[in-house]
């Protein structure tokens, strides 16, 4: 059991914090995944549990074990670098023993678990090659193998794919998903890639800012974003933000009188609050179509920029009122080269936020799944 | 890859290479040619280029106990000493030097301290003052604490010359080295003293060897702090000074010894360049 706990963890370089109290509980066996935008801190973060960069403050603890003090080197946890970080002067036989001869393994032990991590992530035919003579995608391959060769209770991974091209970042992506479901360790992953974080994890970590924005399964965040910034980074293509102006609130939920045009009621927690309140109306692309405009839902005229066309899907940018919006176009098509059209949406598919960017909480968001 | 350039322009270049190589190679021929002369060769003009060879110039430097028996008068020169003294100097010099500049060159490149840019170029100062400058002083400070001609003082104060040098070096090579790698080996279980071991010295090798040569020439060549602090310990620069007799024709033995001087940093680089591996770091990272 290796659970990964941290309370009230900060970082600061001088008084510039990087990180403010992040509180999280990562638990046995989970996948779990930071994402965020550069300089949000994640690295950071994942540095600091692998032990490489002091903590400032609160607690770290790893099985329960308070490690905020421990080396990097006596945590037992496994690292796969984006840069690989592969010994060049070793051989990959010698950079996969290299954990174990640390940790003063017989030698028998050595080969065994060489042969067992050579054979299972298939780089039996490299052991006696050096780094530079690998691809990109052997080298990783070399990194995940160095990594797990001393059974670490948790795995760390800082942006591996990240130097790879995109098909084979697609293959290993797969790859250690399969990875965690053989091993079944905990493991924790840093990208800045949402397509990564939404296939891959268990739990996603979204960080801003040096903060936590919002801890929550795949499903989740897709469909109860905390923010306007998690709805806007979860999700490809990004949903559309319009503008619009709270005018009432009722059992229902909020109408909102959208700068683009039409009032629309949404079936959010109402709040008389609001009421008069600017706030900004989220709609992802994949939920509009062009299905005739019936009382149940929302329609904004769209002045059409350019046509994406992306085989299974085609998305159409243009712009409403002041604002862009790109929408996903419905399997029939829509007029080739028409200049202008109706988008509909269903209000239950809309977001609201508040202008803190806080999300109104939605009253019939999809069940979680997972 | 070939050449894209006219071939008048690539002869032009080459004839060019040519020069430099002739302009570069003369004197080092010249004192060749003229240790292996008699004395009255040796200032003849125009000079001569085919002559019997000799090598009672280098019986001259090396035979102690037949001094004075020679033309050129009562001398006696012991070259092997100063060679001897020579050697002990630079070689130790160059070792207290990695000893202490690697792990200071470490710390430049990697920890963040304050005034770190500072210390550095103060490091380096040291490149920039002449060494007489350190040597005046010195001479009376030795003299007091009896460091005067010692093996010892003589390595110490040569570290105003090898030092900086390798500190800037390392640090440079350090640089070069991924500190993810550095990491990934923490990550792996490894102390510190064993990332150093295992890791940064493989890698810092080629490197360190190259510096080391470098500095063991500097420290060879050095003249000024031989000449004002030791005697018996003097440095092969030295005692190929105090060839020159006033009224002597020496430049024969000179020649010679200029020549057994040579043959120790050639000898070196011939040796140490074999390690020379170029590269080593490539398919690290990336």
């Amino acid at each position: 059991m290796a659970d990964v706990r941290l309370e009230g963890l900060k970082k600061a370089y001088g008084t510039i914090e990087i990180l403010r109290n992040i509180d999280l509980t990562i638990y046995h066996g989970e996948f779990v995944v930071f994402v965020g935008p550069s300089g949000s801190g994640k690295s950071t973060l994942l540095r600091m549990i692998g032990g490489l960069e002091p903590i400032s403050g609160g607690r770290l603890l790893i099985d329960n074990e308070l490690v905020n003090d421990i080396d990097a080197a006596d945590r037992n946890l496994g690292m796969v670098f984006q840069s690989y970080a592969l010994y060049p002067h070793m051989t990959v036989r010698e950079n996969l023993a290299f954990p174990l001869r640390m940790a003063k393994a017989s030698k028998a032990e050595i080969l065994t678990k060489i042969a067992k991590t050579s054979s299972l992530l298939q780089i039996d035919h490299l052991l006696d090659r050096k780094p530079r003579q690998l691809s990109g995608g052997q080298r990783q391959r070399v990194a995940i193998g160095r990594a797990i060769m001393r059974e670490p209770k948790v795995f760390l991974f800082d942006e591996p794919l990240s130097n790879l091209d995109t098909e084979l970042r697609v293959q290993m992506r797969v790859q250690i998903a399969k990875l965690h479901k053989q091993l079944g360790n905990t493991m924790i992953y840093v990208t800045h890639d949402q397509v990564e974080a939404m296939t891959m994890a268990d739990k996603i970590v979204v960080l801003k800012d040096g903060n936590i924005e919002q801890v929550g399964s795949p499903h989740d965040l897709y469909h109860n974003p905390a923010s306007r910034f998690v709805a806007g980074f979860i999700g490809s293509p990004k949903m559309n933000f319009l503008g619009g102006k709270v005018e009432e609130a009722h059992d229902h939920g909020l109408d909102v009188r959208l700068d683009a045009g039409p009032t629309i009621s949404v079936p959010v927690q109402p709040d008389q609050m609001l009421v008069g309140k600017p706030v900004t109306v989220g709609i992802r692309p994949d939920d509009f179509s062009s299905s005739a405009p019936g009382q149940q839902e929302i329609s904004i005229e769209l002045g059409v920029d350019f046509v994406e066309h992306l085989g299974s899907v085609t998305y159409v940018y243009g712009n409403a009122g002041n604002e862009t919006v790109v929408a996903r176009a419905p399997q029939s098509g829509w007029p080739k080269g028409a200049s202008k059209l109706i988008l509909t949406a269903a209000p239950a598919d809309c977001h609201v936020f508040m202008s803190n960017g806080k999300a109104v909480r939605r009253l019939h968001a999809p069940a979680s799944w997972s | 890859m070939r050449s894209t350039r006219s071939t008048p322009a690539s002869l032009f270049l080459n004839l060019l290479v040519v020069a430099c190589t002739l302009i570069l190679t003369f004197p080092l021929f010249w004192i060749v040619m003229m240790s292996l002369k008699q004395q009255a060769e040796v200032m003849t003009w125009p000079p001569r280029f085919i002559f019997t060879p000799t090598l009672e110039n280098f019986r001259v430097l090396f035979d102690a106990a037949q001094a004075g028996a020679t033309s050129y008068g009562t001398i006696k020169v012991d070259f092997l000493t100063p060679v001897t003294n020579s050697v002990l100097i630079s070689l130790g010099a160059v070792l207290v030097s990695l000893i202490a500049g690697v792990p200071a060159g470490y710390v430049l490149a990697r920890r963040d301290i304050p005034m770190k840019e500072d210390i550095a170029f103060f490091i380096l100062g040291f490149r920039f003052a002449p060494a007489l400058l350190v040597v005046i002083p010195l001479f009376s400070i030795f003299q007091t604490i009896g460091l005067y001609d010692t093996y010892f003082g003589m390595i110490w104060v040569y570290q105003v010359v090898t030092l900086p040098m390798i500190i800037w070096l390392s640090r440079s090579y350090i640089e070069d080295i991924p500190k993810d790698i550095e990491e990934a080996a923490a990550m792996d279980g490894a102390k510190p003293f064993r990332v150093v071991w295992h890791i940064l010295l493989p890698l810092l090798k080629p490197g360190l060897i190259g510096a080391s040569l470098l500095i063991f020439l500097l420290a060879w060549h050095n003249f000024a702090l031989g000449l004002i602090l030791s005697s018996t310990k003097a440095p092969v620069t030295v005692a190929l000074l105090k060839l020159l007799n006033p009224g002597v024709q020496f430049y024969p033995v000179m020649a010679a010894g200029l020549v057994v001087t040579m043959i120790v940093p050639v000898a070196l680089i011939i040796l140490g360049q074999r390690h020379l591996e170029r590269g080593l770091t490539f398919g690290a990272v990336k």
